[in-house]
């Protein structure tokens, strides 16, 4: 005489703890999950479309606003696509002061879903802290370039601007800081068994699996596949650095959560390596003002804070883009949702997605 | 006037008002405290605009929610809706009427003065009968919303107040052996003829019953690391979301003034009420218990509030402190933990408790 | 490629709570240390020098007449189409000032491209102003002329 029937909810896009305006659609069965729809696009802005209309220097800016959490790796991967086109040497301080502002981002972005993923499942403290250390490299960016979001700072060949005098020393400082208050995320999180109970288990995702829904990223490494672009084709002045990948086992939310907390500690490696080796010269590559590529294409990736970068640049040779496509590994570490989430409770969704660690600006583009 | 009406009519009336006043102010600070505290422990400062660092802030948010638009949304189940509130508030009040606040008497007339509503000889199970009338306003919200977020809410409330409500009785049970009495004045007075308090009581500490007490406590109130039927990051606001201005704010105040009831029994049940803190050296006992001895019982109540005010708000600033701590738990973990763990810790407690009875008995 | 390091785990530590004191004396240790937050329009933030607020105009504080030269690099640069230079012959010298010169900070993206396609170098016409409070009643009032882009933007009161 009782049946039970399914109940439809949705979650998003206005909940608080989508990430953005991600809408989920929720097929529950009390409070577990039969099945969930991502619904993505309330953020589109036609970035891509905008990279074919743009010239090659102006849609860079563009690209700060896809993955505004880390706006720099996205500069990075697009500049650096247009140079392969064009064929240009960047000169080797560029690549370092690249390599430096790179890392410095992905600690940023990494402490942003750090707070995020934490406030999600109920840690209020951890977020604040974490937007703390944040607010030290946004400094940093905005003594370097003079925005704390959206950079625009990277020029196609080299780098707009030289280091303003202490910034040197301000990163070292930084990095001479960061370790202790690693210390205290870990103190706040990492044994606690509530933190132990939300996590483990959690969304879990085998090697495999995540390698057929192509994940990249932490969230490919927490699943102990150790593919990391920087170290597989390494990009600007990787190869000379030493730095090691963390990777998990399990592939649930706790092993993702170490493996990102360890990378962050890494980042920081490098960035006090290439401070060191920095060297001298020009910064900016021989690069005609109005850049117009021979035509052909290119597919360029690097290892963004989410998983893999891809830009698709089709060059007819004239100054725009005739083709211009991004791989967002937010895009694509998204379409596991549903498989992660299968018959967890409502509360694992919000871990989950805390734990993909989605921008949906770069979801949608 | 006649005796009579003064002491079943005034002194009654005249207690309950200072005690609903004095409630609601507590509840303002303790959302002022709350927000302070919270800021502090993440290296921000806090409501600063209004009044002197912010001392007005919680006014004038009570301020904006009532004179706020009261919105009902057209699909809710309307008379349910609008009792949902008054049926959540009327419980945590009515519970305040067995609290005894301090020791100490005054006289008023003929009529001797104390502080405390009423001291009824069954106090322990008046409070757990009443506080569990609050979980009917929680699904009554959550069921008359008509909305689907609500109702999680609710459900899961639902369950969780019932579930916690075990081990809380069942830590309670102890001290009622230990005191002998089910009334809240007869419990002080047990722990003040002991000469020490029950949290202390040898040859079996009650403080596995405290951390029980708690526990379930900060469930039963719904505080994180256990605030999942509002948890705001899943469930938007939980039971309370179709609620706006002045029927939001009652839930915020039954939510509060759950938590200063919880924090006034375990300084009730495990601290010794209105005793003085005396490290225990029988000889600061005298002095502490009465800061105002030229004022007689007056005085002693006066210091008994400030003791009693004290360990309540240690106990409050506890709660407040986990609040800035600890992620929070899910559902099922919670249940597990409820019934697994606290279940069977609790009805452990209750035995070695009775088996120390005895052996102090001889 | 490196194992991730677990934190060591005993029946201890899990039985009697110890990580989630340790925890607790974290927010604790927090409540004294000062804070980090501005009360913001009370407090200023500190700018650094190279930070990028809403593009304005300069003159060359010796020199006579605009230092601009109207040659709309600036307006071609702009990925978002959003400088406007109509430009005349310029008064009592040769080359060409801006008659008018508009921006629409309502689509200005503060990238600073503009800047940087400047000929007046080194010190560009064109230039990232430190400021960053533009929000207006109305769209209208975002489009910004010559005498506001050398003034600076001047709040308008709100009237109903
Ligand atoms: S800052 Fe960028 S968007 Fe703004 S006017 Fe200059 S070029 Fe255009
Ligand atoms: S501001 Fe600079 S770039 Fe723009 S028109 Fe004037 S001189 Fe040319």
């Amino acid at each position: 005489m009782f049946g039970t029937t399914e109940m439809q909810i949705n979650m998003g896009p206005q909940h608080p703890s989508t990430h953005g305006v991600l809408r989920l659609e929720l097929k529950l069965d009390g409070e577990r999950i039969v099945d969930t729809r991502p619904v993505i696009g309330y953020l589109h802005r036609g970035c891509e479309k905008l990279g074919e209309d743009r010239t090659y220097a102006q849609a860079i800016v563009y690209t700060d606003r896809m993955d505004y959490c880390a706006a720099f790796a996205e500069n990075l991967v697009y500049a650096e696509a247009v140079e392969r086109l064009l064929g240009v040497e960047v000169p080797p301080r560029a690549q370092y002061m690249r390599v430096v502002l790179a890392e410095l981002q992905r600690i940023a972005s990494h402490l942003i879903w750090l707070g995020t993923h934490a406030m999600d499942i109920g840690a209020l403290t951890v977020f604040v802290y974490g937007m703390r250390e944040r607010e030290f490299i946004l400094d940093l960016f905005e003594s370097y370039c003079g925005a704390r979001l959206t950079y625009n700072a990277v020029r196609v060949g080299g780098m707009p601007e030289e280091f303003p005098e202490g910034w040197v020393e301000e990163a070292r400082r930084f990095c001479d800081v960061l370790p202790s208050r690693l210390d205290e995320y870990h103190q706040l999180l990492t044994a606690n068994r509530i933190w132990l109970a939300r996590t483990r288990g959690v969304g879990t995702i085998d090697g495999k699996t995540a390698l057929d829904w192509g994940m990249t990223g932490p969230c490919l490494r927490g699943s102990g596949v150790a593919y990391d672009v920087r170290k597989a084709i390494p990009y600007e002045a990787y190869a000379d650095l030493d730095f090691d990948v963390p990777i998990g086992e399990a592939g649930d939310t706790y092993d993702r959560y170490l493996c990102r907390m360890e990378e962050i500690r890494q980042s920081r490696r490098i960035v006090l390596q290439a401070l060191d080796k920095l060297p001298g010269g020009e910064i900016r590559g021989k690069v005609p003002r109005r850049i117009k590529p021979p035509k052909g294409e290119v597919y360029h990736v690097n290892e963004g804070p989410r998983g893999e970068l891809g830009v698709y640049l089709v060059s007819d040779g004239s100054e725009h883009a005739y083709r211009c496509r991004f791989r967002s590994p937010n895009f694509v570490n998204l379409q596991a949702l549903p498989d992660m989430v299968r018959g967890h409770l409502v509360a694992d969704v919000v871990a989950v997605i805390g734990t993909l660690d989605i921008v949906l600006g770069c979801v949608d583009r | 006037m006649s005796e009579t009406l003064l002491r079943f009519v005034v002194v009654p009336v005249a207690q309950i008002a200072v005690v609903i006043a004095a409630l609601l102010l507590i509840v303002v600070y303790l959302v002022l405290l709350e927000r302070k505290i919270n800021a502090f422990m993440q290296v921000r400062l806090g409501p600063r605009r209004v009044g002197w660092h912010g001392l007005l802030q919680t006014v004038a948010d009570v301020i904006k929610l009532f004179t706020k638009e009261d919105i009902t949304p057209r699909h809710v189940d309307r008379l349910v809706f609008l009792l949902a509130p008054v049926v959540i508030i009327l419980p945590a009040l009515a519970a305040f009427a067995v609290i005894p606040f301090s020791g100490g008497s005054f006289r008023v007339g003929s009529v001797g003065v104390r502080a405390w509503i009423s001291d009824v000889n069954v106090g322990l199970l008046y409070l757990l009968a009443i506080t569990s009338l609050g979980v009917f306003g929680v699904v009554m919200a959550g069921w008359s919303s008509n909305s689907k977020y609500p109702m999680l809410g609710g459900l899961r409330s639902a369950a969780q107040m019932v579930s916690y409500e075990v081990p809380l009785g069942l830590s309670v049970v102890s001290i009622l052996m230990l005191a002998g009495t089910a009334s809240l004045v007869g419990i002080v007075q047990a722990q003040e003829s002991a000469g020490r308090w029950f949290l202390f009581w040898t040859p079996y500490p009650q403080i596995l019953g405290l951390f029980l007490y708690f526990v379930s406590g900060v469930a039963e109130t719904n505080r994180l690391p256990f605030d999942l039927p509002e948890a705001e990051n899943e469930l938007v606001a939980g039971f309370h979301t179709e609620y706006s201005g002045m029927k939001f704010a009652f839930f915020f105040l039954a939510e509060y003034i759950n938590m200063v009831l919880v924090g006034c029994l375990v300084a009730v049940l495990f601290f010794g009420g209105w005793l003085p803190v005396t490290f225990g050296i029988p000889g600061l006992r005298e002095p502490l218990s009465n800061f105002f001895p030229f004022w007689g019982g007056a005085g002693a109540m006066l210091t008994g509030f400030f003791w009693f005010g004290l360990k309540v708000f240690l106990v409050l600033f506890l709660y407040l402190w986990m609040r800035a701590t600890y992620p929070r738990y899910r559902y099922d973990q919670l249940m597990r933990l409820g019934w697994k763990v606290f279940i069977p810790l609790g009805l452990g407690h209750v035995m070695v408790t009775a088996l120390a009875i005895l052996v102090r008995r001889g | 490629m490196s194992k991730i390091v677990r934190p060591e785990d005993s029946v201890l530590r899990r039985f009697l709570l110890l990580e989630l004191f340790a925890g607790l004396w974290v927010t604790l240790k927090h409540q004294f240390r000062p804070h980090v937050t501005q009360e913001y329009p009370r407090e200023r933030p500190e700018l650094r020098p190279r930070f990028r607020g809403v593009p304005r105009l300069r003159d060359h504080p010796g020199a006579e007449g605009p230092l601009c030269v109207a040659c709309n690099q600036c307006a071609l640069a702009c990925p978002d189409h959003c400088i406007t230079v109509v430009a005349e012959d310029r008064k009592g010298g040769k080359g060409k000032q801006p008659k008018s010169f508009h921006i629409d900070y309502e689509r200005c993206c503060h990238c600073g491209l503009c800047v940087d396609a400047c000929p007046t170098k080194p010190i560009t016409a064109i230039y990232m102003s430190h400021d960053y409070e533009m929000a207006q009643y109305a769209r209208d009032d975002f489009m910004t002329d010559l005498r506001g882009l050398y003034e600076g933007h001047v709040p308008r009161e709100y009237k109903r």
